[in-house]
């Protein structure tokens, strides 16, 4: 009979954090397997049956819900002291005065706009040492936005390839998918000379597995690859 | 050729061991033979250790200075300002021989030539590269 991967793991002596690290899983998606807010998918059913060492159809695809801790009723709990007045909001404290810092970084803003500190205290409408530190943050606030809108537009990058391809074998796996999707043979020549010819039916960064007209199936490793072109095409300028 | 890729052909020629096995028995620094077959700035510096993998492989010292020269940034440097510039590139591969075209695209392990005008790609694997023209004297080769 299935049991819920939260009860199976309990009995396994194994933490959420283990499960996680061992399946593969992350610990948000377990939280909520275990809750059964997600039905568990048949690739993550097998990683966690080998984890916890059970088979795939002993954990409940969809756990049930766990039983949420009673809450105490609203007449249990002790009643607001009388005499404090309902809704009134206690009196906001006296924000502090605005720190050096940031009287340092507001000046550096307006200068930016060419605002001085006496134009700056006139904008403001008191002197920078009676600013308290709420009022610096929205001046602060204020010179960031204006520094925002007024920086140029950034260009759009219009790269049409890696800055370094050597990070990434994205246009030789391209070709090869396009190859595989076209299912057209390709002739493979290695580096001791021998040729093959097939469609490509799989790769991998290491490896191209083709199938000969024959039907059988065959795995090029790359490394053993000197070049490979769409059968049927010349040799061009081999020599 | 690259030293990194002649050396990975020479593992694997030797049996393809584990590469800690190997640096044990060339009485290598752990990392040392990784360090060289993986990267892509020239390596190699070190003419002793050379020595060491030569003689272990029984290849001349030479040759694995010749393939020094011959780093992965070197051919990327080259196939890249081949691109931009469409110009076309004259290789001389392992198998003995030699291609000549415009390079389309290039990644980490393979690039396309376009052999003839307007002619499928032949995705030629860069370690099957030997050799190319300024091969070794290629300044500033490892930022393309």
């Amino acid at each position: 009979m299935p049991q819920d991967l939260r009860t199976l793991r309990k009995q396994k002596r194994v933490s959420v954090n283990k499960l996680s690290s061992r399946s593969g899983i992350s610990i948000a998606t377990l939280i909520q397997y275990e809750k059964g807010e997600r039905e568990i998918p048949p690739a993550d059913l097998g990683r966690l049956a080998r984890v916890l060492y059970v088979d795939e159809w002993d954990i409940n695809p969809r756990s049930s819900p766990p039983p949420t801790p009673e809450r105490k009723s609203r007449e249990a709990l002790p009643s607001r002291p009388e005499g404090k007045p309902k809704g009134r909001k206690k009196p906001r404290p006296q924000s502090p005065p605005a720190r050096n810092t940031q009287i340092a970084h507001l000046l550096t803003l307006a200068k930016r706009f060419g605002i001085d500190r006496p134009a700056l205290e006139e904008e403001i409408g008191k002197s920078l040492d009676d600013l308290t530190r709420e009022e610096a943050r929205h001046w602060n606030g204020h010179f960031m936005r204006r520094v925002a809108e007024e920086r140029p537009p950034r260009r759009a990058i219009d790269r049409k390839r890696a800055y370094l391809p050597e990070g990434v074998d994205g246009f030789e796996l391209a070709y090869l998918q396009k190859q595989q999707e076209a299912g057209a043979p390709v002739h493979f020549t290695l580096f001791d000379g021998r040729t093959f010819e097939g469609a490509v039916v799989g790769f991998s960064p290491y490896h191209i597995v083709i199938r000969e007209p024959g039907g059988d199936e065959l795995t090029l490793n790359k490394l053993a690859i000197a070049y490979y072109r769409k059968a049927g095409d010349a040799s061009g300028g081999a020599a | 050729m690259s030293l990194g890729d002649e050396l990975r052909y020479l593992r694997a020629f030797h049996g393809g061991g584990n590469m800690q096995d190997i640096e044990d028995e060339m009485g290598l620094e752990r990392g040392t033979l990784r360090y060289m077959e993986q990267r892509y700035r020239r390596v190699g510096e070190d003419d002793d250790v050379l020595a060491k993998i030569a003689d272990y492989y029984g290849v001349s010292l030479e040759k694995l200075q010749w393939h020094r020269e011959r780093y992965r940034k070197a051919l990327s440097a080259y196939l890249h300002r081949a691109m931009e510039e469409e110009t076309s590139v004259r290789l001389d591969l392992r198998t003995g021989e030699t291609m000549a075209g415009r390079v389309r695209w290039w990644d980490l392990g393979a690039f396309g030539l376009e052999l003839e005008e307007g002619e499928p790609l032949t995705v030629v694997q860069r370690h099957a590269v030997l050799d190319w023209e300024g091969a070794g004297q290629i300044e500033g080769g490892d930022q393309p």
